[in-house]
């Protein structure tokens, strides 16, 4: 009788002249981690994109800078942050924060650098560069997520003008 | 070597551009007509803001359907009259139209960001922004997610 390991697996085959793909139909599990699609790392950008938003709102309000009004931004940032995350399912071993987010995030919010001081212009400036960053990805994915980027960078501009632009 | 798929639970399948722009001037007519009614019951800066929007979506129209006849097609006529969604009887009721108005021409145009074509995608996205802008004046808030129908 023969018995064989799963470890053993892949040397059978390749004596064989095989790969363990010709087997299986589905994906390949001894390919390694499969590749994230393009809409998933976009979507990630985003989300990180956002999260830095948030942290630039955090420290408006937390230095008082017109606490009042910038709390329903905020409010809002965070509807989009959850909207977003709704979206992203991500297979095991695979974290929100992985992948080439980081790299491809918009410049306009580099995650985790927040200014120690935040005018209501630098508030001004990203949701401008958000919205035209969410424009520039909105191109290139699939409808549903594209709807969404654009109802962000909808919301965004209606914030600027909230700001005073 | 496999992919991982988008995930999207309300997958939107890309929609022909024709319908999606008709649909974007249909809109933009409506608007025109209702802040016909809404600018009578407006008055001082707040009427001038109406007149204002008024022009802008004449301004929309007149792209759209210089669009729709680039396509081939011919543009969709607007209607001799419209029926409100509520009476119209002073300032404030004015208001709320304009905002409905509003939010109607940005959810038209949210449409058209569902069309397999980029450049009309972008178009759709940049030219809703105006309207949600304008809504949230009439409105006198901002919202989240401007154009779609999100359950709160």
């Amino acid at each position: 009788m023969l018995t064989a390991s799963a470890a053993a697996l892949p040397a059978l085959l390749a004596t064989a002249g095989c790969r363990s793909s010709d087997l299986f139909a589905g994906p390949d599990p001894l390919a390694g981690r499969p590749a994230l699609s393009h809409d998933v790392i976009t979507l990630q950008a985003v989300i990180a994109a956002e999260q830095a938003m948030i942290k630039l709102y955090q420290a408006a309000v937390g230095g008082r800078l017109g606490a009042d009004g910038l709390a329903g931004l905020l409010a809002e940032h965070r509807q989009h942050l959850g909207r977003l995350q709704a979206r992203l399912v991500l297979p095991p071993g695979f974290s929100a924060a992985s992948g080439s987010a980081s790299q491809s995030a918009s410049p306009s919010a580099s995650p985790g650098v927040v200014p120690a001081r935040v005018t209501t212009g630098r508030l001004r400036a990203a949701e401008q560069a958000s919205a035209a960053d969410l424009l520039r990805r909105l191109v290139t994915v699939q409808p549903a997520l594209a709807q969404l980027f654009a109802s962000i960078a909808a919301s965004d501009a209606t914030h600027v003008v909230a700001l005073g632009g | 070597m496999t992919r991982v798929m988008a995930i999207s639970a309300s997958a939107v399948r890309a929609v022909p551009a024709l319908p999606a722009l008709q649909a974007a001037l249909a809109a933009e007519d409506a608007a025109i007509f209702g802040y016909g009614v809404a600018g009578a019951h407006l008055s001082g800066s707040r009427k001038a803001a109406a007149e204002q929007d008024w022009t802008e979506h004449n301004e929309a129209r007149d792209r759209l359907t210089a669009m729709i006849s680039a396509l081939g097609a011919t543009p969709v006529a607007a209607q001799a009259f419209y029926r409100l969604p509520f009476e119209v009887t002073d300032a404030a009721s004015a208001a709320k139209l304009a905002a409905y108005l509003e939010e109607g021409v940005t959810r038209a145009y949210l449409g058209l960001v569902a069309v397999s074509d980029r450049r009309l995608r972008a178009f759709g996205a940049l030219a809703m922004q105006g309207p949600a802008e304008r809504a949230a004046f009439w409105r006198g808030t901002t919202e989240a997610f401007p154009g779609l129908d999100v359950p709160g």
